[in-house]
């Protein structure tokens, strides 16, 4: 079994906290991940999945209950939380909007930089960053940032936090308003990042189809609670609780509930469509033979 | 406080709601006794008359029934203009001071071929202190107003108290609604730059470390936040544009509301109240 490094445990927290407009967001939260998991943390808007992940690498801090990252305790108000960025790196949701620097390679040399990394080390980091996301260096270094499209901005926000070179990565519903080209792009390049890089990478999205295409591990949030977590098709089996959570299952594993209630014997614990199609083939040969 | 949990100092533009007196009033007659109100705070000249004008401004708030230290906590975000503001105003108000009241300090000061010197006055100190409770005053005021009234029925009271200049071609209702979308995008705006700042501080950035005085320092930070804010702004502003053309918004003219309630007694009364409190201000003479 691989070590734990991160460690949640009944996590609280509280927006505007003080004011006549507090609000609570996370109401008991635990989670845990190892190094290595390519992990999903998947709930519907408001389960309070965006304010559990600010507190991974602590841009909050628990208000009640534990936060442990990499060994360092979040609650001790001594824990240096910008060491802490360098080694898990955040991606919030739409990052090209986060973009500043008019030419490419000058933003995604910014974290490095504040680092104080002298400048062949940026240059080396900028250029492994980008050719992780699938931008080559040369051809996009100077080019202008914001005569970008759409899934290259958010390429050029991801690389940005690669350059950090982190051990863990967090992203924070990765695909959402993309084509399905840079979709597939970007779910091309955290595979590989997980794969090639070893990086443990954790996922937050409300998007069925990506965590099952995706994850491994999955942990669902409902109402700032934990509700559920295990294996993405254990999870995925489950879809009367699912449904209950206004969450569905992936339109594959949909289709395959649909083709079972009319008759055909398929199996539905399928996530992908080369499964789906998989348990067709298997399905009519068995009939045929 | 956490680090980044700055959108709970802005306290402009919020709206807290409630059942309080203040929250129930027209939102004309909160206009008119608020200006009235405002005339007794920047207009008093004296130490009693500015004492009394922030007490029944803290008494407003109380009657709101949000919490004093919530209002109060509005303040927070001028404290390094305010105090500036207020050492220039100590130390150097009393070199232009035409009333020729007694000298209670005064340092001269020679800096190569300069000179300059501090001179604290009897009517400069008075000057000082009071532009410091005034500016109090007037941010607990304003903070009250709009904290009680949400933006609608503040743009309906400005717009139907503009609407007698119409006649002069003053354009009340498009007056109305700019206020009402300018003040709209105050949390709004506030928000994203919180998550911007939490964004560029996942990238390495490093915000928060120097004090709040260090200005300099401070500002070089702010570039990474400020360059996406004005983007996101203009990107903003544009699908404003198109959803108010797509539904063929064409402003004020000819647009009449579906409910205009009539000023009831309270409303009138409080009124009253706002005048009869600022005229006592003005009349009394005050032996400080």
């Amino acid at each position: 079994m691989n070590e734990i490094i991160v460690e949640v445990k009944d996590l609280w927290h509280w927006y505007l906290r003080g004011t006549p407009l507090e609000t609570v967001a996370v109401q008991g939260v635990g989670l845990e991940l190892r190094s290595g998991d390519l992990a999903a943390i998947m709930g519907h808007t408001g389960s309070g999945k965006s304010t559990v992940v600010q507190h991974l690498n602590g841009l909050l801090r628990p208000h009640r209950g534990s936060v442990r990252v990499f060994g360092q305790d979040l609650g001790d108000r001594r824990t240096d939380a910008r060491a802490l960025r360098r080694m898990v790196g955040l991606v919030f949701q739409l990052p090209e909007q986060q973009l500043f620097d008019p030419t490419v390679g000058d933003d995604i040399a910014f974290g490095p930089r504040q680092l104080r990394c002298p400048p062949e080390e940026v240059r080396r980091r900028v250029r492994t960053a980008m050719e992780r996301v699938g931008l080559g260096f040369d051809a996009y270094k100077d080019r202008y940032t914001f005569g970008l499209s759409g899934g290259e901005m958010r390429r050029v926000a991801l690389a940005g936090v690669l350059a950090l070179e982190p051990r863990l990565l967090v992203l924070d519903e990765p695909t959402a308003g993309l084509d399905p080209r840079g979709r597939a792009q970007l779910l091309g390049s955290i595979r590989a990042l997980h794969a090639e890089a070893g990086m443990t990478v954790v996922i937050v999205s409300h998007d069925m189809d990506v965590v099952a295409e995706l994850a491994r591990t999955v942990w669902v949030l409902a109402g700032g609670r934990t509700v559920m977590h295990g294996g993405v098709r254990e999870i995925f089996a489950r879809v009367d609780e699912l449904r209950e959570l206004r969450l569905g299952i992936p339109q594959v594993s949909e289709l395959a509930h649909e083709l079972r209630r009319a008759g055909h014997q398929v199996r539905t614990d399928v996530l992908t469509a080369n499964e789906l199609a998989e348990a067709l083939w298997t399905n009519s040969t068995s009939r045929a033979g | 406080m956490d680090e980044f949990d700055f959108a709970r100092g802005v306290t402009v533009g919020q709206y807290v709601p409630g059942t309080s007196i203040l929250h129930r009033l027209d939102p004309r007659a909160k206009l008119g006794g608020f200006v009235i109100v405002l005339a007794a705070v920047i207009t008093t000249s004296s130490y009693l008359g500015n004492a009394v004008a922030l007490l029944a401004v803290v008494g407003l708030v109380l009657l709101s029934g949000i919490p004093l230290g919530y209002v109060l906590s509005g303040v927070r975000p001028i404290l390094p203009i305010l105090v500036v503001f207020t050492l220039f105003n100590f130390l150097f108000l009393g070199n232009y001071d035409p009333t020729g009241s007694r000298v209670l300090w005064r340092q001269g000061l020679g800096l190569g071929p300069y000179e300059f010197a501090f001179t604290v006055t009897e009517n400069s100190l008075k000057q000082t202190l009071q532009g410091v409770v005034r500016i109090i005053a007037l941010i607990l005021l304003t903070s009250t107003l709009t904290l009680t009234t949400n933006i609608t029925s503040l743009a309906k009271g400005i717009e139907s108290l503009l609407a007698p200049f119409r006649r002069i071609k003053v354009p009340g209702h498009e007056i109305a609604m700019v206020f009402a979308i300018a003040y709209r995008f105050v949390p709004t705006v506030a928000d994203e730059l919180e998550r911007l700042m939490k964004a560029q501080a996942s990238r390495g950035a490093d915000f928060g470390r120097p004090g709040r005085f260090q200005f300099a320092k401070r500002a070089r930070q702010l570039v990474p936040i400020t360059v996406p804010v004005f983007v996101g702004a203009f990107r903003r502003a544009e699908r404003l544009i198109m959803a108010m053309e797509s539904r063929c918004y064409v402003g004020g003219a000819g647009r009449t509301p579906i409910s205009l309630p009539r000023l009831v007694a309270r409303d009138w009364l409080s009124l009253a109240a706002a005048a009869a409190f600022t005229l006592a201000v003005w009349n009394v003479p005050w032996p400080l």
